[in-house]
């Protein structure tokens, strides 16, 4: 089913809701049984993938063959503070192991440092070792000032980064349509947004769309599309 | 009793800049402390700031969730002791312990002591988020592993050691592993309790407290 954007977009149809979202589970005491389910509802509701950690990437590889769902590894997660020949490592590990999309934690201690040309090599290396792969970079915009994150924008575009995440539902805070704003504002067309931490329904999932993010990481994937069946005469 | 050869001390905030390395390698030294704990990026400006002192670096591995894959963190080890890392801090797998495939938890650990030879490699259990039976079979599968020390806690989980939580341990492992207790540990006295019972190793912060009050 389809909706139209609501605001300034309202003439380009928007993509079924199902595909926009990551659905989601990085907890550390995640079990085996809790992706194969996690894999379940991924091909259940047809979402664009699942954001596993990267022990999990061989498994959800397997429950999803035959299927048009995409794996999605996340690197450096959720610091973002290991060392760069170890997020290549694990990248190209993940990548071997079956993930389609790449979604790294930017170096933010080297950023606060203003040690921008490390924190640039640090993304570049990994970009470097999936060139036919989607990488996303995470920004952890919590920790971060307005310049912190119009910088770390400029550095992931810079980089070649295909998708500026926002945030790793790990930190002291989740995606604002502010902190959205200001990532559209560096990269208008050249780099698309993702959107994470703490879209748990419909309406929210909504608003993001409308900002123009092309991607909801969330673990409420299957509540944001009942939100949707619910509103379905809209 | 001096606790300061007991001390890992420790800063693993993602926000923390050079200067913050900086000023823990400093207060190290000052301090007499067993050595600094940092992120896998900070390996080398630390062990550069602890040249030609006492002063051991730490580097904490797969980090705070334990979820990457083994690979990954046989290679991240293998990095940091290249960049001069002394101690390795890993993270045990704790989605394959509570899917109790404990086939692959062992090899998680076994693969990374294989890589770092002689160098130490501590387990971190994350205790609060085991319940006794799981802490006493992650020390077992340690044990077996030929690890060096069981360490409580990330200190990135709800909670951190705590008394029982280290006898358990200390019954289970015996004289077999060494003990490092993390996690809200803020004074010399607090520090002391846990030393009494059998902890060698401490992790503390910046807002641990070294003298005694009065």
């Amino acid at each position: 089913m389809y909706h139209y954007k609501n605001s300034t977009n309202f003439n380009q149809v928007m993509k079924p809701i199902n595909k926009y979202i990551d659905h989601t589970l990085l907890k550390a005491t995640a079990t085996t049984k809790e992706i194969i389910k996690l894999c379940e509802e991924a091909r259940q509701h047809q979402f664009f993938s699942v954001c596993v950690n990267s022990c999990y990437v061989p498994l959800a590889k397997e429950q999803l063959k035959n299927s048009d769902i995409k794996i999605c590894s996340v690197i450096g997660f959720p610091l973002g503070a290991m060392s760069t020949k170890a997020k290549v490592a694990e990248t190209t590990l993940a990548i071997k192991d079956g993930a389609d999309e790449i979604d790294m934690v930017i170096n933010i201690g080297l950023l606060k440092s203003k040690k921008f040309d490390v924190v640039w090599k640090d993304i570049e290396a990994v970009k470097t070792c999936l060139p036919n792969n989607v990488l996303k970079v995470i920004l952890e915009t919590c920790y971060l000032e307005e310049l912190e994150i119009i910088k770390a924008s400029e550095l992931a575009i810079q980089s070649g980064a295909d998708f500026i995440k926002t945030s790793t539902g790990f930190g002291i805070g989740g995606a604002t349509l502010n902190d959205v704003k200001l990532i559209k504002s560096v990269c208008s067309d050249c780099t698309k947004i993702k959107a994470s931490g703490g879209i748990k329904d419909y309406e929210t999932a909504l608003e993001y769309i409308n900002l123009g993010v092309e991607r909801l990481g969330t673990s409420s994937g299957i509540a944001i599309i009942k939100g949707t069946t619910s509103n379905s005469n809209y | 009793m001096d606790v300061s050869k007991y001390i890992d001390y420790t800063l693993l905030n993602p926000t923390s800049t050079e200067r913050n390395i900086i000023d823990l390698c400093h207060a190290a030294k000052r301090n007499g402390f067993y050595s600094v704990c940092v992120s896998s990026s900070y390996v080398a400006l630390a062990k550069q700031l602890l040249e030609n002192t006492k002063v051991k670096v730490c580097s904490v591995i797969g980090f705070p969730l334990g979820s990457t894959a083994t690979a990954s963190k046989v290679y991240e080890a293998k990095q940091a002791i290249s960049d001069g890392a002394d101690e390795i801090d890993m993270v045990i797998n704790l989605g394959f312990l509570k899917s109790k495939n404990y086939v692959s938890v062992f090899k998680d650990i076994s693969d990374v002591k294989l890589a770092i030879g002689k160098k130490t490699l501590k387990v971190i259990l994350e205790v609060s988020e085991l319940n006794k039976n799981e802490i006493i079979k992650a020390c077992e599968i340690s044990l077996d592993a030929n690890a060096d020390f069981i360490k409580t806690s990330s200190g990135f989980s709800k909670g951190g050691a705590t008394l029982t939580v280290v006898k358990i341990i200390k019954k289970t492992v015996k004289d077999g592993l060494k003990i490092s207790a993390s996690g809200n540990i803020k004074d010399a006295e607090t520090a002391k309790k846990f030393i009494d019972i059998g902890v060698s190793r401490i992790t503390a912060s910046s807002d641990f407290k070294i003298k005694q009050s009065v």
